[in-house]
């Protein structure tokens, strides 16, 4: 037994070295439960990026990637258990899942850790704000999204807005940021609505737009399924013509398939595959490695984070110690990702990403452009 | 007051403050994830306790649970919110609540008192339901506060994470609650109120019957279970520091409920062993799906691992111990001798009420079920000191009359009154506290608990509690089943069960006694042993007796009046020589000669 030890003890200092060319990253994430729809898929694309990564012979030819990973099941409490198992695992780096409720739950123990953390896909700018220093997220804000939209309909010569919003979650509250940045650029907002999520009957707030004198340009709103397909139906059905404008949620085959009043609806999604552009090389990647066709900008979402990782452990020349890894995460500019360039550099770590602008045209993906938003025209986080 | 004997409380108090020092001491030794794990424990198992107080006890499930969990989490993160932040993520804040900020203790105080409050408000509504179709309610309560949460924008957030809520909670501070928590609810358990509320699970109809107001009792433990919940919830919250309303919702109901279910919803034990078990399999199972390697083998990450095996847990537990792992019995209960009743250690006499000589009358009683006149126009007088018979073929309305007479049935028309008390419209548990006692055709025991809880329930809840035990063992040693004391009613054969359910009776100290069908079961040397206990009551303790029974010897000897039921009908009444005369009897019993 005492040899067995000393053994152990010998293999165990030889193995030191190695471990430091290794960087740990935990993953506490929702493979089950009502997360698991955004998180799973991101996952996926972590995986693709890390096998990259370490076929290659790791980060700059050196550190390998080992992830840990643990099921939070969509429970807050369950996250707060996992990162801090994977904080005393000793990882450098920690995922979190797309939700913030989950997120903030483990923020405390990364925080205290002073280890980055990254969520896999919150959108909504204020997660960095309230985590603090050391919470990242990784998908175009809500505010960008809005400003990019926003722009559009300014450029194509839209002059008013109308907004339908709900209160009920920070994302749906988007069309807010628009009417902002619509305004802003010198458009009017005739009027706004509120609904609640999972409302179905639209017919009351179709009617209010279907009266009034002058016709809006536009009306923005972040509703998705299955709120949104009722809506625009309802819309249409009341008489209004006027061009729609959602978001990344409703980037989903639904949206589609509604025919006539589907068509010409346009949004802003995380990226768009073109031949060649990275997006769609990642597409290849994706159906090489699983034998499966990529089916949501998620899985390439995921790539976008390990590449994030990758390039701030390259900034600290090989070092897996945390806290130089959030230094350089946050001081990033400029990384070619999947879906898009990525920086942090300047911001409080809602990263600023291109947005790709779609528009329904006969039933499919038409790409208008990913024009970089304008970032004297990007609204303040609402904390409310 | 508590119902089972000090060294059971003792010895259960002990051991949940053994276990829980003892896993909280392990677990800090073990590190910050098991301590976190350990604290997520204390606070589910809090939460499991909570609803065992109400559910268990009552024998109504609850999916509504969660909703107080989720109001004691949002009251006492309100209360600890800093100011700053209220400012600024709550600007519409009622100004007396966006100034106030409170420490931990306090907020958790308040937060239980406001839950309870609620809950009793709630609890007056839900009491008027009985069996599933309160379940149904509790989950109708479950799906409209969560509504009220996420409409509540204003002080909630909506559904967005209400976030910046002070993270005080710590395994020490969980597990102080915890242990509270469990000492509460196993003190229920055993109080008068617990005690009365679990018969009334066992047999509703029996409860009332020997004075039990269940409404009442399934209120207390409503509100007392609402309280749990809600300190279960102001932890969670000072542990998340951010949470939504989702997490009180169908997700966590489900999880918590099957902890309850699995170790048994029944008591204390089960509430512990089936959060223990579910926890161990959970944290077993997950270290697993993450992917391990045995041998140089590589198993690949399988999530969902987790959820299979407390499914799987769920069904083997459903399959083979339908009652919980734990049972319907507390650990000690097992190990630990109950209460006995030495057969003749003491002077023991049964009392009556004494010198309660006005007559039980019934005046034109009618009970129509439907289109069916099940009795119809019957008038009848009882009283103390006498034993009445009440014959007539199957279906003449012997019971429906004696279900009017002792409330359990409201009579269509006609009175019941003894003296100038109308108890006509009385309900079972205040005829009770009129001296009127009664038996059941089909045994009514509350099976589950032991000879001794059965008849001391109806001496507790009979002439305010006075004397209860005294009268409850003077019951037991009259009716001769002092020597099963312990046992649990059902394990009894047929003829001690009719002799307990006697006893439980006779505890309640009444001036009169309805017994249907006691001798039914028994054999002959029962029934002469049955009858000469009940003369005796009747001699020599001015008992009345109002006794139905096929057994026409017995009442042929026993009664000084037999009454004669035909079709609804009174169609005889007099001496037992009067009644073997009747041409009408006659008839009845044998058909147009």
């Amino acid at each position: 037994m005492k040899r067995f030890l000393t053994l152990t003890a010998i293999g165990a200092l030889l193995a030191a070295p190695v471990m430091a060319d290794t960087l740990r990253v935990g993953l506490a994430t929702a493979q089950t439960g009502g997360l698991a729809t955004y998180d799973s898929p991101v996952i996926d694309g972590v995986h693709i990026a890390v096998n990259e990564i370490n076929a290659a012979g790791g980060i700059g030819g050196t550190t390998m990637i080992e992830l840990i990973e643990k099921d939070v099941r969509s429970d807050a409490a369950q996250t707060s258990i996992a990162a801090q198992e994977l904080v005393d695992a000793g990882v450098s780096v920690l995922v979190l899942p797309c939700d913030a409720d989950p997120s903030l739950a483990a923020i405390g123990i990364v925080s205290s850790a002073q280890i980055p953390a990254i969520s896999t896909c919150a959108s909504s700018p204020t997660l960095p704000m309230i985590g603090g220093d050391y919470m990242f997220a990784n998908f175009p804000g809500d505010n960008v999204q809005a400003t990019v939209s926003a722009a559009w309909a300014r450029e194509q010569g839209h002059d008013s807005t109308y907004i339908i919003y709900s209160p009920d979650s920070q994302y749906t509250t988007m069309p807010l940021y628009f009417a902002e940045v619509f305004e802003k650029s010198g458009g009017t907002v005739l009027g706004q609505d509120t609904h609640s999520i999972g409302q179905q009957d639209f017919s009351a707030i179709a009617t209010r737009i279907a009266s009034l004198e002058d016709q809006p340009d536009v009306i923005m709103t972040s509703a998705y399924e299955p709120d949104f397909p009722s809506m625009l139906k309802a819309l249409r059905a009341a008489g209004v013509t006027s061009q729609i404008i959602g978001s990344d949620g409703i980037d989903s085959p639904t949206t589609f398939s509604l025919g006539d009043a589907g068509e010409g609806v346009v949004f802003t999604t995380a990226g768009h595959a073109l031949d060649g552009n990275p997006l769609a090389d990642f597409n290849t990647k994706f159906e090489a490695a699983t034998g499966n066709k990529s089916e949501t900008v998620f899985n390439a979402v995921g790539y976008d984070l390990i590449k994030v990782v990758e390039a701030a452990v390259l900034v600290t020349e090989g070092s897996t110690d945390p806290q130089k890894i959030r230094d350089a995460i946050a001081n990033l500019e400029g990384i070619q990702g999947a879906t898009s360039t990525i920086t942090y550099k300047g911001t409080n770590g809602m990263p600023v990403r291109q947005v790709a602008l779609i528009q329904v045209k006969g039933g499919e993906r038409e790409y208008l452009g990913s024009p970089s938003p304008d970032a004297a025209m990007i609204p303040a986080p609402r904390m409310q | 007051m508590i119902t089972s004997p000090p060294k059971h409380i003792v010895a259960s108090i002990l051991g949940i403050v053994a276990l829980c020092i003892g896993a909280a001491l392990v677990a800090s030794a073990l590190g910050s994830a098991s301590e976190r794990i350990l604290t997520v424990f204390f606070i589910s198992l809090i939460a499991v306790v909570g609803m065992g107080v109400y559910s268990g006890n009552s024998g109504i499930l609850s999916f509504g649970h969660l909703s107080f969990m989720g109001i004691g989490a949002y009251a006492s993160a309100l209360l600890t919110l800093p100011v700053q932040m209220k400012v600024a993520t709550l600007p519409k804040l009622p100004e007396w609540l966006a100034g106030t900020e409170t420490g931990l203790l306090t907020a958790i105080t308040v937060a239980i008192l406001f839950t309870s409050i609620v809950a009793f408000i709630i609890g007056l509504a839900l009491n008027r339901l009985e069996g599933s179709a309160a379940t149904i309610a509790t989950l109708g309560l479950l799906i409209i506060v969560h509504g009220i949460t996420i409409g509540w924008r204003d002080v909630t957030r909506g559904s967005q994470s209400f976030f910046g809520v002070p993270r005080d909670t710590t395994l020490w501070s969980a597990a102080i609650f915890c242990i509270l928590a469990l000492i509460v609810a196993r003190l229920y358990r055993d109080s008068v109120s617990g005690l009365r509320l679990r018969a009334g699970r066992e047999n509703a109809i029996a409860a009332s019957a020997v004075g039990v107001h269940i409404r009442r009792e399934r209120l207390i433990a409503w509100v007392l279970s609402a309280a749990i919940m809600a300190l279960s919830g102001a932890l969670m919250a000072h542990f998340l520091g951010a949470f939504s309303p989702k997490k009180f919702y169908f997700t966590d109901t489900f999880l918590l409920l099957a902890m309850l279910i699995v170790g048994g919803m029944t008591t204390v034990t089960g509430a512990i062993t089936g959060a223990l078990t579910i926890t161990i399999v959970t944290e077993v199972l997950r270290r697993f799906e993450g992917g391990f390697s045995v041998a140089g083998m590589e198993v690949p990450a399988v999530f969902g691992t987790t959820q299979i095996g407390i499914g799987l847990i769920i069904l083997f537990a459903m399959f083979r111990k339908p009652e919980g792992l734990a049972g319907l019995k507390e650990l000690e209960e097992r190990f630990l001798t109950g209460h006995s009743v030495k057969p003749k250690s003491k002077d023991t006499h049964v009392t009556v009420a004494s010198a309660d000589p006005t007559p039980l009358t019934g005046d034109n009683l009618t009970m129509r079920f439907g289109g069916l006149v099940a009795v119809n126009g019957v008038s009848i007088e009882v009283k103390p000191s006498e034993i009445v018979g009440l014959i007539g073929p199957n279906g003449s309305g012997k019971t429906t009359l004696l279900n009017m007479l002792s409330g359990v049935l409201t009579p269509t028309e006609g009175s019941v009154q003894r003296g100038d008390m109308v108890l006509t419209n009385a309900a079972p548990h205040d005829v009770a506290n009129h001296g009127i006692a009664r038996t059941f055709q089909n045994i009514r025991l509350f099976n589950e608990l032991t000879v001794y809880q059965n008849v001391l329930t109806a001496a507790l809840s009979t002439l305010d509690g006075k004397r209860a035990i005294e009268r409850c063992e003077a019951a037991i040693v009259a009716m001769g089943v002092a020597q099963f004391a312990e046992n649990d009613a059902n394990t009894l054969s047929y003829g001690d069960q009719r002799r307990v359910e006697i006893a439980r009776a006779l505890a309640c100290e009444p001036s009169l006694v309805f017994l249907d069908e006691p001798a039914a079961g028994m054999n002959r040397e029962e029934t002469d042993e049955l009858m000469k206990t009940l003369q005796t009551l009747t001699s020599e303790l001015g008992l009345g007796v109002l006794i139905v029974d096929h057994d026409l010897k017995l009442i042929n000897q026993l009664c000084d009046r037999i009454i004669v039921l035909n079709e609804g009908m009174l169609i005889a009444q007099g001496t037992p020589a009067e009644i073997r005369k009747n041409p009408a009897v006659i008839e009845a019993y044998l058909g147009h000669s």
